[in-house]
């Protein structure tokens, strides 16, 4: 058979332009999103340094994230207009054929079948993509909410759906990457490079190879049905407020998934309250060591033989000034001036004040002066 | 000093028994005058001598060598007038410095023990009269003297050097502790002799207000109401003589892994007290702790405002999470910590967003458990079953190729 140089358009501009996007946002959520679930990982590090740390990487998950549901809002309403106007027929949705197709296909490439099966526009491994796809959507949207707006969500959930999403949230992430890689880069460049999603057309041979059933309804001019263009513009008044009330409704729902609530302040926790530098009440000077003497400090042990040495030369019964100083009667009597001893008044003693002037015939040394003060002071004992 | 003994012979020719008693006095006022004047003159220069030679063999009283066993009798040359009790000056702050040292004390110390003497640290001071006095105050003073322990101890001194204490020193704190601060050079105990617990009551000296709370904390309850050898006094935290600032970045970003984590994952200090050894790892597995390590990792100098241990848990006030009033295990103790940080958060159910460093298993945290497990049944069963086709694909596809393409 000779090639036709005929090409059939599989995806319009706009299929394509909506799957570039998706593909950008998704390549980028995925790159900025796994170092997140395993940050200790080298490779994860040098991620979150080259987008200058973590809460930049985490902002530009966030962007490409609202990027992706902008998308999603978009091929709701592309897909309700296609749907509602140009009434295609429902090819993505999965029938029991494409279960028969997947297990035809494989007994096939384990050499227990004659052919591969015959598939229309969307093969089944495609339909698995799509609504893989879809699930991951579902889950990362609704999980990515209730981690990006957690006040809000435990208002209406347990707390515990909080971690809960952060673990499906991470499942998923891998999930999906990790299918991507395998099914879809397999499916569309390994297998043979399909450039449909790129120039929007397949050639016959693809078209034969790939989608035959597709091929043969279009050669038959089954593939779509035409409807006159009032119909279509009937159509088309009707479906227009209400893309535009989808379209405003996504908006708005992605507007406030965002602005919904202030999580955390930015600023530092509270930090220590009260001055560090607060001194405890100093303490007053050290009290001098408890003068011993004072103890033993009595006419009998001390004063009386100290006085005995210097004093009673002169000052013995009828001595000078009347003054006896060999006895404890003696001092305390006094003499012919008066009492020389003031009881626990040794500035006022008259014999204190004689010694402190200095030039006594007697004259007691500093250091005795200070024990006869002493011993006014503590009570002039006797024993 | 050696003394001489001096022997003075006077010869007395005369007999005094036969001469009168004006004519005796009348000898001794002419002849022997001279003899006498010349004996004086003797005395004095021999004594003279004597004295020369007693200071002379004495040696110079420069500053020892540290760790020297000096003469004690140094220090009762000043202890003579510092020993006694009540001796005190006036400075010109109006406060009163008092000089008394207790000689008993010192002696105890472990400066005494080691035979130090005054002027080792004094090193100003070599005798009386002292050099004039320029402190104006007791702080003066206690900053005067404390550059001295340099002399023996290099290592602690230097890393002082390091301190917040010094830079507040060197930004004109006056109150920033000093060595002497700490360490009361002339009671000082050998450092061994000592124990952990009186190491908190030397800082609550400036730092009263933190001492309160750390005493009723559970670390410091512990500690000086128990003897507990394991909890953490306060250098353990803030370090010893290189006491950095503890609101740095660095200090923070390093806390969980370096301050709290060095004890908290560590199983056998732990069991003896039941608490889990996992609150690092589950603390890196969560939001917060992921933000912090990765800070401290790759922008160690970047501040971040995710909680640290210390911004949940308290600083000096940490009590036991089952403590009855401010335990942690009570939701609404936890959501008070949490409104630090996310004050529009009023349910106590978003308490539970924080899995309070568990492990998720099947009793506590079944939810997140249970998604887990889901998707590690998933994930290899999804990836699994398209590896096989994928790969059954290929091998079938190259078969074919070579076969000349069938399909």
């Amino acid at each position: 058979m000779t090639e036709t140089t005929r090409s059939y358009e599989r995806f319009s501009l706009a299929r394509r332009i909506e799957h570039l996007i998706m593909l950008l946002s998704f390549s980028t959520l995925g790159l900025t999103g796994l170092p997140q679930k395993y940050p200790l990982n080298n490779f994860s590090q040098a991620v979150v340094l080259m987008f200058g740390g973590i809460e930049n990487l985490r902002s530009v998950h966030h962007v490409a994230a609202i990027i992706m549901v902008i998308g999603t809002v978009y091929h709701i309403v592309i897909l309700g207009y296609k749907l509602y106007v140009d009434r295609i027929q429902l090819t993505m949705l999965p029938t029991l054929q494409d279960a028969k197709d997947g297990i035809q296909a494989f007994l096939y490439n384990l050499g227990l079948g004659k052919h591969r099966p015959q598939m229309g526009r969307y093969t089944f491994e495609e339909k698995m993509e799509y609504w893989a796809f879809v699930w991951g959507a579902l889950v990362m949207v609704a999980t990515g909410f209730i981690m990006w707006n957690p006040i809000a969500a435990t208002r209406f959930l347990p707390g515990e759906f909080i971690p809960a999403s952060k673990a499906a949230h991470g499942g998923e992430a891998v999930l999906a990457v990790l299918a991507i890689i395998l099914w879809h880069f397999y499916g569309v460049h390994l297998k043979l490079f399909n450039k449909s999603m790129w120039t929007g057309k397949m050639s016959e041979e693809e078209m034969l190879h790939e989608h035959p059933l597709e091929l043969a309804d279009v050669k038959a001019g089954k593939d779509k049905v035409y409807y006159p263009a009032s119909v279509l513009n009937k159509r088309r008044f009707v479906y227009l407020p209400v893309a535009l009330i989808l379209t405003g409704l996504g908006l708005y729902a992605v507007y406030s998934f965002v602005t919904m609530e202030v999580t955390a302040i930015d600023t530092l926790p509270d930090a220590v309250p009260g001055p560090a530098y607060l001194p405890q009440t100093a303490t007053p000077e050290p009290s001098p060591t408890p003068a011993i003497q004072s103890v033993d400090l009595t006419w009998e042990s001390v004063v009386g033989p100290m006085l005995q040495q210097k004093c009673i030369g002169c000052h013995m019964p009828n001595g000078a000034a009347g003054l006896d100083l060999s006895t404890y009667a003696g001092i305390m009597n006094g003499g012919k001036k008066g009492p020389v001893i003031t009881i626990n008044d040794s500035a006022n003693s008259r014999l204190v004040i004689i010694q402190s002037a200095g030039g006594h015939p007697g004259q007691l040394s500093a250091e005795e002066l200070g024990r006869i003060k002493t011993w006014i002071d503590s009570g002039a004992l006797e024993k | 000093m050696p003394e001489q003994e001096i022997v003075i012979i006077i010869s007395c020719p005369w007999k005094c028994n036969e001469i009168s008693e004006e004519s005796a006095m009348s000898m001794l006022n002419q002849k022997n005058r001279l003899r006498l004047v010349w004996v004086a003159l003797t005395v004095i220069a021999v004594g003279l001598t004597a004295l020369t030679a007693g200071l002379l063999a004495r040696p110079a009283s420069a500053a020892p060598a540290p760790h020297q066993n000096f003469l004690a009798t140094t220090n009762d040359v000043c202890l003579a007038c510092h020993g006694k009790d009540g001796f005190k000056i006036k400075l010109d702050s109006g406060e009163t410095l008092v000089l008394t040292i207790s000689g008993d004390q010192f002696g105890q110390s472990t400066h005494g023990q080691n035979g130090l003497s005054c002027i080792t640290c004094h090193v100003d001071i070599q005798g009386y009269p002292h050099p004039a006095r320029t402190m104006e105050s007791i702080r003066d003073v206690k900053l005067k003297y404390y550059t001295s322990c340099q002399q023996c101890h290099v290592e602690q001194y230097n890393k002082t050097l390091d301190s917040y204490h010094q830079a507040a020193l060197a930004a004109g704190n006056k109150n920033a502790a000093v060595c002497a601060d700490c360490h009361n050079p002339h009671t000082q105990k050998p450092i061994a002799q000592l124990s952990r617990s009186e190491i908190p009551t030397i800082c609550a000296k400036c730092h009263s207000g933190v001492y309160e709370q750390y005493k009723e904390s559970v670390h410091g309850a512990a500690l000086l109401d128990e003897g507990n050898p394991d909890v953490p006094t306060c250098i353990d935290c803030h370090g010893v003589h290189n006491i950095g600032d503890p609101k740095t970045v660095e200090f923070r970003l390093k806390s969980p892994t370096e301050m709290c984590g060095r004890c908290h994952t560590n199983k056998s200090m732990m069991d003896k007290y039941g608490i889990s050894t996992q609150v690092l790892t589950t603390y890196v597995a969560d939001f917060h702790g992921t933000t912090v390590t990765l800070f401290e990792k790759e922008t160690p100098d970047q501040q971040t405002n995710k909680p640290v241990c210390f911004d949940c848990h308290g600083v000096h006030d940490i009590k036991r999470v089952d403590d009855p009033q401010k335990g942690l295990a009570m939701k609404k103790n936890i959501l008070a910590v949490c409104q630090k940080c996310h004050p529009t958060a009023n349910i106590e159910n978003f308490t539970d967003a924080w899995l309070g460093h568990y492990a998720p298993d099947v009793e506590k945290f079944p939810l997140v458990y249970y998604v887990n497990l889901f998707y590690q049944f998933l994930i290899p069963g999804v990836l699994g079953g398209m590896a096989v086709f994928v790969i059954s694909d290929i091998v079938r596809r190259i078969i074919d190729n070579r076969k000349g393409g069938s399909h």
